[in-house]
């Protein structure tokens, strides 16, 4: 039967043009639900593109809903950095020694890789001790990092991963807090600075601020992220493994990269500031009252 | 008065009435005039040929071949010794790096004027598919000989092209040349300078080249012809303008030893050429293990390759058709070393070992050059006693491979409007008898060297949306068999175009 539909005159009479430009479009759907192919490597999950864009809509919306399902905005991260993006941060690492040395060593990071009595016994001013306090004062742990599953490209994916892993490391460095407003602040540092749209998309988060906190986002955090983030180099290309012992203030200069203003001493201040008038406003009102 | 006017009037029939004619009227008043001023008088060619390259070579050949034209008294000049042409005695496995690719076109007419059969066949490697392919996105054409619309390929064998060593065709037209005769072969004689004649006793040489050899002899042409390369002397003497620019980009040459035949399934082998943004890399298979690499690529980007170990300008090659645009300008970057870091590279990049050129196990010794890569175009190439052919006319990019074919285009060209002139008692220098060889090919070249230019400009980009627009085109000349055959036809030089 199959032999026969080949050979039909129909088809012979279809110039051969038209077939290939139909086999073009054929090709582009790769697979369906059924017949997913093999995993380029260990975790992976093949996806068809109607899937990744569903995934990369659903993850956006629920993570907005609540920022704080990682694992919904590294599923983000991983639907929309193809096309382009991941590939564009995997060039600029190959363009670089360290980089094209990261990828070389395929270093991970983890507290069986990184001891943290070691980072806690380095001196104060290194990037291990920046880390460890980081940790510690913001209570997480490098183990909280999901695998990449959803990034066709083996090397590529070890690129996201890379760039999972080392997003605690940004926030020793900034010293940005893990609540939602340093986080944003973050976000758009590491836009500005790997392209990667996931981290773009973050900022919408900002709708989620109070009016105090958007405002001080837009004044102060955006501008220093948008500035630092282009004019820093990549620091996706950071060995944080070999740098831990490094005087974090060099390292900063080094990449270009200011230490923002920190965002918990002004929520402190602000705190501060704010009882005090309400204390004031009570005062008053008390006085008032007596009189 | 009288004799002065009667002078006048007869130079100015020179171009139209035949030589001897004018001599005679002029011979009474200039027997007095010119008693004293004597130097020595040129030898006098009809056609004289500055240039022992292939497009020389073959206009000879062309010329002595047709019994029309095989009365002509020509001679060559060539500033190099042709002996070491002459006895061109190669060992089977060793190639030069200069080969050039020549279309069925050019075979042809080879074999009309009797220089093929001399060329060594054993040297010469027929190739029946071209795949060409985008650096920076992948996109990719292949052309096939045996492919659908092109059924009158197969009766040639399915070749699109030869490629053959540029010294293996001279020698073959050399041989070709003297066995023939006829041919008075200057060698190893300079041109110290190209002069208009002067008027003397045997005739008015006044509009006439006389070229004075280093060697103190002085030659008139009756047709001067300039296939002398690109910084023409006799196209500086007729004083035509060439335009174009340097493409600040050298073609890199060397012979490589591939690990095998590369020849699948028992078919004529493939030449491979990938774009990259600092230019095209080709690979053009030779007989046997043997292959000709061509690299356009930036002058110091060339002097880095160049100063490699071998192992590592191997692994260069390797990585050239195999690696993306960002790795190799990194590797390039490397002292040494090469070969490692492209090793594990190539354990990441995803390519088809079908459709690239085998690897490449070695590089013949001393087989590493480069020459500068220019866009030149004469403003004419003809005048009064002049023509110009090959290089001298026009230079070009060699990413298409034409730059010989259509210096063979023009030789073919030239001869049969010689002939013409010929058959038909013209002048064969004036101007007039040239136009039609210039009416031919101008325009052809024009579009050859305008296209070639184009697309070189249109690779050189790295990035932005007009990666994207090429890589659509070319997925769109690959998918529509019509398209793919004209470009065929018109790179085999059977096309009506070019």
């Amino acid at each position: 039967m199959a032999l026969f539909l080949r050979q039909s005159p129909l088809r012979t009479r279809l110039p051969a043009e038209l077939l290939t430009a139909c086999t073009i479009c054929l090709n582009s759907r790769s697979f369906g639900v059924l017949n997913r192919p093999p995993p380029n490597y260990e975790g992976h999950v093949p996806l068809t593109r109607v899937e990744r864009a569903g995934l990369a809509v659903g993850s956006a919306v629920m993570s907005w809903l609540n920022p704080r399902r990682g694992d919904l905005i590294a599923a983000l991260g991983e639907a929309t950095a193809t096309p382009y993006f991941i590939y564009r941060l995997r060039d600029a690492m190959l363009a670089s020694p360290t980089g094209r040395r990261i990828l070389h060593d395929r270093p991970r990071i983890s507290s069986k890789t990184l001891s943290m009595d070691y980072l806690r016994g380095l001196p104060a001013n290194t990037v291990g001790r920046a880390y460890a306090d980081w940790l510690d004062r913001e209570g997480v742990s490098p183990d909280t990092r999901n695998s990449v599953k959803y990034i066709d490209d083996e090397e590529c994916a070890y690129v996201m991963q890379r760039y999972r892993e080392c997003h605690d490391f940004y926030h020793a460095l900034t010293g940005l807090p893990v609540m939602v407003e340093g986080e944003v602040a973050l976000k758009a540092f590491e836009f500005a600075n790997t392209l990667l749209p996931m981290t773009g998309l973050s900022m919408f988060a900002v709708t989620r601020l109070k009016p105090a906190e958007r405002q001080r986002f837009f004044t102060i955090y955006l501008p220093w992220a948008i500035s630092n983030g282009l004019r820093s180099k990549d620091v996706i290309n950071v060995y944080w493994e070999e740098q831990l012992e490094r005087d974090v203030e060099e390292l900063r200069n080094e990449l270009c990269i200011e230490k923002p203003v920190d965002l918990r001493d002004i929520r402190k201040k602000d705190r501060a500031r704010r009882k005090a008038e309400k204390e004031a406003k009570e005062r008053s009102s008390d006085s008032l009252g007596i009189n | 008065m009288k004799p002065f006017f009667s002078t006048l009037r007869a130079r100015q029939l020179n171009g139209y009435v035949c030589q001897t004619c004018t001599r005679q009227l002029r011979r009474k008043p200039q027997r007095r005039s010119y008693a004293s001023t004597s130097s020595r008088t040129p030898e006098i060619f009809d056609v004289v040929c500055v240039g022992g390259g292939p497009a020389g070579l073959s206009l000879l050949a062309a010329l002595r071949a047709n019994p029309i034209t095989s009365t002509l008294k020509i001679a060559l000049i060539e500033s190099q010794s042709l002996t070491p042409t002459r006895t061109f005695s190669p060992s089977p496995d060793s190639f030069s790096n200069r080969c050039s690719s020549l279309t069925p076109s050019s075979v042809r007419f080879l074999s009309d004027i009797g220089a093929w059969k001399f060329v060594r066949g054993e040297r010469v490697q027929g190739y029946g598919q071209m795949r060409v392919w985008d650096g920076v996105s992948g996109a990719a054409v292949h052309f096939d000989a045996f492919g659908g619309a092109e059924k009158e390929k197969r009766d040639e064998g399915g070749v699109v092209a030869y490629m053959n060593e540029n010294v293996n065709l001279t020698a073959a037209l050399l041989r070709r040349v003297e066995e023939l005769g006829g041919v008075e072969i200057l060698d190893g004689e300079r041109v110290e300078d190209i002069t208009l004649g002067r008027e003397a006793e045997e005739g008015d040489l006044s509009q006439w080249p006389v070229v004075k050899l280093s060697g103190g002899r002085e030659l008139a042409a009756r047709l001067l012809v300039g296939a002398d390369g690109a910084n023409s002397p006799v196209r500086g003497f007729a004083g035509i303008e060439s335009t174009g620019w340097d493409y600040g980009r050298v073609g890199l040459v060397a012979t490589l030893c591939m690990e095998g035949e590369g020849e699948a399934e028992g078919r004529v082998k493939t030449a491979y050429q990938r774009f990259l943004p600092t230019g095209p890399v080709a690979c053009l298979p030779l007989p046997g293990k043997f292959s000709t690499l061509v690299w356009s690529t930036t002058p110091e980007l060339a002097a880095k390759l160049k100063s490699l170990s071998p192992r590592d300008f191997v692994g260069m090659v390797n990585a050239a058709f195999r690696l993306g645009v960002v790795d190799l300008k990194y590797l390039h970057t490397l002292e040494g070393g090469q070969e490692e870091e492209a090793a594990w590279r190539e354990d990441h990049v995803g390519f088809d070992g079908s459709k690239i050129p085998q690897r490449v196990v070695g590089v013949q010794d001393g087989s590493i050059a480069s020459f500068p890569l220019k866009l030149r175009h004469a403003d004419t190439y003809i005048g009064e006693r002049v023509a110009l052919v090959g290089d001298a006319a026009h230079t070009t990019h060699p990413l298409a491979g034409q730059g010989l074919n259509a210096g063979q285009g023009d030789v073919e060209s030239l001869a049969r409007t010689i002939e013409y002139a010929v058959a038909h008692g013209m002048d064969i220098g004036v101007r007039m008898s040239l136009e039609q060889y210039m009416a031919e090919r101008y325009v052809k070249n024009h579009v050859l060297l305008g296209v070639v230019d184009k697309l070189h400009k249109l690779y050189s980009v790295e990035s932005g949306p007009l990666v994207g627009l090429r890589s659509l085109g070319l997925g769109a000349v690959d998918a529509l068999e019509p398209v793919k055959a004209f470009f065929m036809r018109q790179a085999a030089g059977t096309g009506k175009i070019l």
